[in-house]
C-alpha cells in the first residue's frame, strides 16, 4: 500500500473557523490563540472515533489546567445522527457540525478519525490520520511536547 | 493614471521599510541570547586563562569549583560576572559586552517604527481595496439584549449573499458592552442597492428566532455606511432590528 501524502498544512498557519456546537456554544478557533489546541475530525459512522474522543476526553481532563483545548468537528451529513452520537459520547469538550464541509476542505480531512494538534501560536504541527491504541503513546509525548512550549 | 502610479510606488516604499526594519529586529533582537552565548564563546576560547581570573578576583561563578567557571555558567552570569572578568583577562583579544539597556530601548524604538509602518500599510491598503467612490461597509450593533441572544448573521445585497457571520458568546458579549462589528466592507457602484439582514438567535423565553431586515439605499460618491441595529423594544417584549443609514 502506498504511503500516505505528507499533510499540506504542517507548519503553517491553521485555518480559522467558526462553528455551531452540537450542545452548547459557537466556537471560532481564532479565540483560543495561546492554548495548544486538538481538533478531531470524527463522523457517526466511524467505528475507532468514538474510541478517540473519549481519549481525548481523557488528555483534556489531565492537561486542561495547563492551556489544552479540545474540539471535535462532525463531518456528519445527517445532522439528527450526529446529535444522537453526539448525546452517546460522555465527552466534556464541544462537538461541532460542519454540515457544509467547509472546514474539513479547510484541514484536508481524508480519513477519520483525523487529529490535528494546533500549537500556542496557532501553527498546526503534528496529524494523526488513524487512530490505534498504540498511537497513544506518541500522540501523548506530541502534546505534552507542544504544551511545553 | 499618476495618482495610481504614486500611490504604488508608496506602497512599495512602505514595504521595503518594513522589510529592513523587520531584518533588523530579527537580527537584533535575540540579544541577550547572543550576549550569553558571546560570554560562553569567550570562556571556550581562553580556557587557561578561567582558573587564573578566578582565583584573581573571587565572585560568585568563581566560587563553583577550582577548575573555574564552565561556559555554561559564563552564560548565564551578569554583565559584571565571570564573562567580563574573562575578558578583561584576556586583554586586547575581546571586546566589552555592549550595553544591553541601549539595545533594548532600541530594539523597542524598531518595534514600534514596524508596528506604526504596519498600521499606514493597513490604511494604504484599504484605500486600494475599497476606495471611497465605491466603499460600502455594514456594521452591527447591539443594545441590551435582553430579548434576544446574537447567534449569526447573514447579509444579502442585490439578491446576492455577501457575508455570514456566526457569533461567538465572547463576541456577542462585546457587542452588548457597546462594540461594534464590522460585517462588510466592499465595493458597489454608485445608484440604488437593496440590502437585506437575516438574524438568527434565541428570542424571548430562549425560543429560536429569526428575523429580517431590508433597506433600498442610494450609492452616492462616496463611502457609504449601513448600521445594522438591535435594539429591545421593552414595550412589545421583543426584539427590534433596524438598518441605519449614515451618510
Amino acid at each position: 500500500m502506498a504511503a500516505a501524502a505528507p499533510y499540506s498544512l504542517i507548519g503553517k498557519e491553521a485555518p480559522d473557523f467558526a462553528l455551531h456546537a452540537l450542545v452548547g456554544s459557537n466556537v471560532r478557533l481564532s479565540e483560543h490563540l495561546g492554548d495548544v489546541v486538538v481538533v478531531s475530525f470524527w463522523g457517526s459512522r466511524c467505528g475507532p472515533c468514538a474510541t478517540q474522543l473519549n481519549a481525548l476526553n481523557r488528555s483534556l481532563s489531565t492537561y486542561q489546567s495547563v492551556g489544552l483545548k479540545v474540539f471535535g468537528v462532525s463531518v456528519d451529513d445527517d445532522q439528527v445522527r450526529a446529535l444522537e452520537y453526539a448525546k452517546g459520547q460522555s465527552v466534556t469538550f464541544p462537538l461541532l457540525l460542519d454540515p457544509s464541509k467547509s472546514v474539513s476542505r479547510l484541514y484536508v480531512v481524508d480519513n477519520l478519525p483525523m487529529t490535528v494538534l494546533i500549537d500556542r501560536g496557532g501553527v498546526v504541527r503534528h496529524v494523526h490520520r488513524d487512530y490505534s491504541a498504540k498511537d497513544e503513546a506518541l500522540y501523548l509525548k506530541e502534546l505534552r511536547a507542544l504544551l511545553n512550549e | 493614471m499618476p495618482c495610481d502610479a504614486s500611490f504604488s510606488r508608496r506602497l512599495r516604499a512602505v514595504v521595503l521599510a518594513m522589510a529592513i526594519l523587520s531584518f533588523g529586529l530579527v537580527t537584533g533582537a535575540p540579544s541577550a541570547y547572543a550576549q550569553g552565548a558571546t560570554a560562553a564563546r569567550v570562556a571556550q576560547a581562553t580556557p587557561s586563562a578561567a582558573p587564573d581570573a578566578a582565583q584573581a578576583a573571587p565572585s560568585p561563578a568563581g566560587a563553583a569549583g577550582p577548575a573555574g567557571p564552565t561556559a555554561s555558567d559564563a552564560a548565564s552570569a551578569p554583565s559584571d560576572g565571570a564573562s567580563s572578568t574573562l575578558a578583561s583577562a584576556d586583554g586586547a583579544t575581546t571586546e566589552p559586552p555592549a550595553d544591553t539597556r541601549g539595545l533594548d530601548e532600541e530594539i523597542q524604538n524598531l518595534k514600534k517604527d514596524v508596528v506604526d509602518l504596519n498600521k499606514d500599510l493597513f490604511v494604504l491598503e484599504e484605500e486600494l481595496l475599497f476606495p471611497a467612490n465605491t466603499q460600502v461597509a455594514v456594521f452591527v450593533s447591539m443594545d441590551v439584549g435582553e430579548f434576544f441572544a446574537i447567534d449569526n448573521v447573514t447579509l444579502k445585497i442585490d439578491q446576492k449573499e455577501v457575508a455570514n457571520y456566526l457569533y461567538t458568546p465572547r463576541e456577542a458579549e462585546a457587542l452588548l458592552k457597546g462594540g461594534v462589528h464590522r460585517l462588510y466592507l466592499g465595493n458597489l457602484k454608485v445608484g440604488e442597492h437593496e440590502l437585506v439582514a437575516f438574524f438568527t438567535g434565541k428570542g424571548p423565553n430562549d425560543r429560536d428566532y429569526k428575523r429580517g431586515a431590508t433597506i433600498r439605499f442610494e450609492k452616492g460618491i462616496g463611502a457609504k455606511y449601513l448600521e445594522l441595529k438591535i435594539n429591545d423594544r421593552q414595550r412589545k417584549q421583543q426584539p427590534e432590528f433596524e438598518i441605519k443609514d449614515w451618510e
